[in-house]
């Protein structure tokens, strides 16, 4: 409601809008879903000079296929990542997580790049992100580069994102065969941020684990890929996945008016032991 | 010295041109520059859902969108699903005969978010059409009633 | 005895219009959208207001400079309290009462020299736009020096706690003392005792505080705002200074109050801001400011202990609560009254020591919200008759039937039951409806049932001397004009006086306009709460109603040469019994020429009753009391703790059911609302700092976190309401979370005592004890 007037910019292109971010500065905001951004610019939190509205740009928003790895343009939205047929079968891990997020009108418009540049810890497809190993591709404009997605978020709303880049693309691998996944997510009602979150694929060979990738999210300040329990599940039957699971390193809950510390630590292990599970049993399927 | 962008809509299948200020959302538009005040303002976090509409058939937090980014899209709001005789369309009539607005605050934006769940043409369950549902929020009727005239709704257009 | 204490019963057959599910009449401009809520006027030279606030918990104002914020282009005026003709509110009960010295509370429009609560109100911005204003209340400079703060009750009432008010930080306390409890505890073969903790919960109706004020072409200071209470009217006119003859509140639709709209909200800043700048205004709260400011519901802490013979009798209950009142006082007295009167349940219980204070911190303030303290013990004594059953071996239905009250019984603040009391057969009814216990789905899920039952009063305090008072009037061409200053908050209000008329005059529900919710057009009816109205306007309508008909019918008959009582009216005609008549056009014009009046002014008056002291003793304290039971399946997740809602019934005695589908929404809504308490909602509050103004933060219930609610209706025919009706609004509000931790208990053994029941809160539950519990 007591909003401070900006001026607006629509960029037909991720290059033209990068050129004004850099000619705008720190007044600067980019919008594409605009879910993440208006909640803050409504309560005043954030109060931008101008707005960047990369919504209609021409860039990529489409999911391909090639030589065992799925890239997902950055403007696709949640609600297309989550119906598209060509994901589903890929990699199936990228349609379940979309389709958590929020409601039909956050999935709507809400997009993947605006997510893993939001970089919220508890948000779904940054944490799917880190457990396939994904790749984002960034542009400033000029020039293009590649991040991992391990490395690319930083802390608590934080990314790698210099202030006149964008996220163009993401690239994960295929779900290959002999591998299962799964996504737990528990939060108070349908659709709120997760309070605690895991993302895991599983590869069994003769009755046990042969690879593995486990990741939380909601319990640090950024997604956490468990590699100490990826290491101990080496082997396992399906049957002891359970008990291979010791500490999960890496994690720092925090305590909120959600939920304590100590109950998202407690959730965190719960859902990787129903996510390791469930993947189990998909690997079956698959192979 | 506030930038104005002078944007054209069709809202209801009228088209509605205005000049108004760049930051406006297209609830603020919609309600300030364009007259249509049946989306409602609820908290400005797209939480609530009473300010859902429809930009090109997609459920929308009109609250987290500015008009800007929507020029030249159609937009539908509960005044939109009326017939041309302005009587009550299916899904409003479906509304009425169940009691499924008490306060009727959040009633506009809940028939949008309904009218987007039927759009799909499935027929939906009672837990489905809850489902689809739990990001409008009603504090007057416990939902029930509004479920009950989804269904209503949906089984009249023989979905 | 007057028609006020009287109880009405109808022959159920004879009722045509009464009783029929039929649609509201203002449904079909709900779902059309174009009903104009208070925010959804404009005016052309509009300015807008908005609050400046409180950033800490508790401070002395040292210094307050608005000459940035004037500078900004746009704005017209900044106000402080110094500018406030009379800058005091005094909360008097609102409506139509007398002074009584206990319940009086004060506070300040604007703070000027101290502020007690996180978001308490400093200075008052009125700007051309939005955007100025969004920019000028940033730039209003108030410097704080902050003081000692107090947040927990128990050390507000402490020796040496930091005082929120200068007399005493103790805002009000009620004793009830009956019988002799000690020698009933003596005496007693059972003992059990416990504490329940409640938390503060948030009224969150979808639309937010608002209105618009102008001057009319009179003066007159007209105020279109989101009320409860249209009555405030007299309060807007002494800040002001002015005479309460020329000021005007009308209340629209109201897109829901619960309470929250019963205190002046934006009334007070809309009436300043339209009197100084002489043009209309609009302003509305943020929800964020909502969530932040806004009174809340009282948190309050139950200790109970109660004692039973071997045969499950109660025999005596003492009881102590303490309730977070918040910075003021608003109604919390009263509340607390509330709470006292109740806290015994549908029981009779001969011997009673209870003990009820309020305190002030530098919380949120605390006022009305549905249920008004009668809501929320029913989370302790249910509690307890669910640990007596145990302790006794009996189910929980059983225990309950063998201690309700029925009428002639005494409640343990004196007044006696006199009407016919169905706490059974609502037990029997969701007992029944419920059918068999639902099986868990997995492992590591576990199944429960509760049950709880309650009671709550309908119609306010006898002694604040309630009336309403409607007209009703013919049009000669037979359609119906019903006048009456109630606002319509979403729970039928207006529409169900129409139905009421209709019944009565036999005029068809589409020629019958209801001009509700204007001070100064409409009979005041007071306020729209304590769930009054369909006792109060229902009752005024209902007798303006009868007098318009009986003179209509004495001059028809007369005209007609028939006896009156052989006459009826209906469907817009004067039937008589041989099938002669005369249409309702012709009989009006027969009255005029015989001077019978073709409008009538109804008043009822509600029942009387002496003031209450500390030490409540009373032969009447409320009208009459609602009584239900509500029975709740849930599945446990032992794993995550979280609880999923399987089923639900709701049974209520509501007397005679106006309109079915209305009392089933009012019903279905409250036990929502209920849930949300039970399982969703807190206020939390860190050092004074309200952590949860947004509702990103502040959950509320759903679609897929309230079940399918089952609802029966019983109606004993017996209710102070028009036609036997009692009221339902309030009502089933009050046994959802008692159910709920039936049910946790039924599933893991052990019952949660503290509100909201969260994930977090049922493991720890589990950690202590995750034997199943006894089945219903």
């Amino acid at each position: 409601m007591f909003t401070r007037p900006f001026r607006f910019e629509r960029a037909d292109r991720l290059a033209q809008a990068c050129d004004l971010l850099r000619e705008h500065g720190e007044g600067a905001k980019v919008i594409a879903g605009g879910q993440s951004l208006m909640p803050l610019v409504n309560l005043g939190l954030v109060q931008p000079e101008v707005v960047i509205d990369i919504s209609r740009a021409d860039a990529r928003r489409d999911v391909s296929v090639a030589d065992g790895f799925v890239t997902v343009g950055a403007l696709i939205t949640h609600a297309r990542l989550a119906a598209d047929p060509v994901a589903a079968r890929a990699q199936p891990l990228l349609g379940a997580a979309a389709a958590k997020i929020g409601n039909a009108r956050v999935r709507a418009r809400g997009t993947l790049g605006g997510s893993l540049a939001h970089s919220d810890p508890a948000a779904e497809l940054p944490l799917v992100m880190v457990a396939l190993g994904g790749v984002y591709e960034i542009t400033d404009g000029r020039r293009s580069r590649e991040v991992k997605a391990e490395e690319f978020h930083l802390g608590f709303l934080t990314s790698q994102l210099a202030e006149d880049e964008l996220v163009v693309a993401a690239r994960v691998p295929a779900l290959g065969p002999g591998w299962g996944w799964s996504f737990q997510e528990v939060s108070r009602r349908d659709g709120d941020f997760a309070l605690a979150a895991a993302a895991a694929l599983v590869r069994m060979a003769g009755g046990g684990v042969v690879e593995s990738r486990v990741a939380v999210g909601g319990v640090a300040d950024r997604p956490v890929r468990l590699a100490n329990v990826e290491i101990s599940l080496g082997g396992a039957a399906a049957a002891e996945l359970g008990s291979r699971v010791g500490p999960l390193n890496g994690i720092r809950p925090v305590s909120d008016t959600g939920a304590s510390a100590g109950y998202r630590a407690h959730l965190a292990r719960v859902l990787v032991e129903r996510a390791l599970a469930e993947a189990a049993s998909r690997s079956g399927e698959a192979a | 010295m506030t930038e104005e962008v002078s944007l054209t809509l069709t809202v209801n299948g009228r088209e509605v041109s205005r000049t108004a200020g760049a930051h406006l959302t297209l609830l603020r538009w919609l309600r300030e520059a364009a007259g249509v005040t049946d989306p409602k303002y609820g908290c400005g976090e797209g939480i609530c859902g009473a300010c859902t509409v429809l930009v090109d058939g997609q459920p929308t937090s009109a609250c987290l969108v500015l008009a800007a980014q929507v020029d030249g899209a159609a937009v539908t709001t509960a005044a939109g699903l009326l017939e041309a005789d302005g009587s009550l369309g299916p899904l409003q009539r479906a509304f009425h005969d169940q009691h499924a607005a008490q306060c009727g605050f959040c009633t506009p934006g809940m028939l949008m978010a309904a009218a987007a769940a039927l759009a799909g043409g499935r027929r939906l369950s009672r837990r489905e059409i809850r489902q689809e549902l739990h990001g409008n929020l009603c504090r007057c009727t416990g939902y029930g009633p509004i479920v009950d005239a989804i269904e209503m709704a949906q089984e009249e257009a023989g979905q | 005895m007057t028609a006020a204490a009287g109880i009405r019963t109808s022959k159920e057959d004879e009722l045509r219009i009464v009783r029929q599910p039929l649609p509201r009449h203002d449904q079909a401009e709900k779902v059309a959208g174009s009903t104009r809520y208070a925010g959804d006027l404009a005016f052309a030279s509009m300015l807008h207001a908005r609050l400046v606030r409180s950033p800490v918990p508790s401070a002395r104002i040292t210094a307050r400079d608005a000459s940035a914020a004037l500078a900004v282009p746009g704005v017209v005026s900044v106000l402080f309290g110094e500018d406030v003709p009379h800058n005091l509110i005094w909360v008097d009960v609102p409506g139509q009462t007398v002074e009584v010295a206990a319940l009086k509370a004060s506070m300040e429009v604007l703070a000027t020299d101290r502020v007690r609560f996180h978001g308490e109100p400093v200075a008052l911005v009125i700007a051309e736009t939005e955007e100025a204003l969004a920019e000028a209340c940033d730039l209003v400079s108030v410097d704080y020096e902050e003081l000692p703060t107090v947040f927990e009750p128990d050390q507000a009432l402490a020796e040496g706690a930091p005082l929120v008010h200068v007399a005493g930080n103790l805002l009000g306390e009620w004793d009830i003392d009956r019988g002799d409890v000690d020698a009933a505890f003596a005496a007693a073969d059972v003992v059990v005792e416990g504490t329940y903790q409640t938390q503060t919960v948030d009224h969150a109706y979808l639309e937010s505080e608002v209105g618009v004020g102008w001057l009319d072409d009179e003066g007159v200071l007209t105020l279109r705002v989101a009320t409860q209470v249209v009555e405030h009217y007299r309060d807007v006119a002494r800040i002001l200074g002015i005479p309460e003859a020329r000021v005007r509140v009308i209340a629209p639709y109201v897109g829901g109050g619960f309470g929250g709209k019963e205190d002046m909200t934006v009334e007070p800043y809309l009436g300043l801001a339209v009197w100084r700048t002489r043009r209309p205004v609009r302003m509305q709260w943020t929800r964020q400011e909502s969530l932040l400011a806004r009174p809340k519901r009282h948190r309050m802490r139950l200790r109970y202990r109660t004692a039973a013979d071997s045969g499950g009798k109660l025999l005596g209950q003492e009881i102590d609560i303490t309730a977070d009142s918040g910075a003021y006082a608003y109604l919390s007295a009263l509340v607390l009254l509330y709470s006292a009167v109740h806290a015994c349940g549908p029981y009779q219980v001969s011997n009673v020591r209870l003990r009820a204070r309020c305190a002030y911190t530098n919380n949120p303030p605390t006022s009305a919200f549905r249920g008004f303290g009668g809501m929320q013990v029913v989370f302790g004594y249910e509690a307890q008759m669910d640990l007596l059953a145990r302790e006794l071996g009996l189910t929980p239905a059983e225990i309950r039937k063998r201690n309700a009250l029925t009428r002639g019984d005494a409640l343990p603040v004196g007044q006696m039951i006199e009407t016919e009391v169905l706490l059974a057969q609502t037990i029997d009814a969701v007992v029944d409806r419920a059918g068999a216990k639902p099986q868990p789905s997995g492992p590591r899920k576990a199944v429960g049932r509760g049950l709880a039952s309650n009671m709550q009063s309908y119609g306010r305090l006898v002694w604040l001397n309630d009336s309403a008072a409607a007209w009703v009037g013919f049009q000669l061409d037979g359609s119906l004009s019903v006048r009456c200053a109630v606002p319509d908050i979403g729970g039928g209000q207006a529409s169900s006086l129409a139905q009421i008329a209709s019944e009565v005059l036999g005029v068809p529900m589409d020629r019958i306009t209801v001009h509700f919710g204007d001070s100064a057009l409409n009979p005041l009816a007071g306020t729209t709460t304590a769930t009054r109205q369909l006792l109060m306007s229902g009752n005024a309508v209902y007798e303006a109603s009868v007098l318009l008909r009986d003179g209509l019918l004495a001059a028809a008959a007369e005209a007609l040469g028939e006896p009156a009582d052989g006459l009826r009216l209906e469907d817009g005609l004067v039937s008589g019994r041989a099938g002669g008549g005369m249409s309702l056009p012709d009989a009006l014009v027969t009255c005029r020429r015989r001077n019978v009046p073709i409008e009538a002014l109804g008043t009822f008056f509600g029942p009387k009753g002496q003031p209450v002291v500390k030490s409540l003793q009373a032969d009447r304290v409320f009208p009459d009391f609602t009584f239900g039971t509500h029975l709740c399946d849930l599945e446990v997740d032992l794993d995550t703790g979280q609880v999923e809602l399987l089923g639900y019934v709701a049974a209520h005695d509501v007397g005679r059911a106006i309109n079915p589908r209305s009392v089933q929404g009012q019903i279905s809504g409250a036990v929502a609302q209920g849930l949300g308490m039970a399982l969703l909602e807190e206020i939390v509050m860190a050092d004074g700092m309200n952590l949860t103004a947004g509702f990103f933060q502040y959950l509320i219930p759903t679609a897929t976190d309230v079940p399918e609610i089952d609802v029966v209706v019983l109606e004993s025919g017996e209710g102070m309401g028009p036609f036997g009706a009692r009221g339902i609004g309030e009502p089933p509000i009050g046994p959802p979370a008692a159910a709920v931790a039936s049910a946790i208990q039924d599933a893991i053994g052990v019952r949660p005592a503290t509100l909201p029941i969260t994930p977090e809160r049922v493991l720890d539950c589990l950690g202590e004890d995750l034997s199943p519990g006894t089945v219903t």
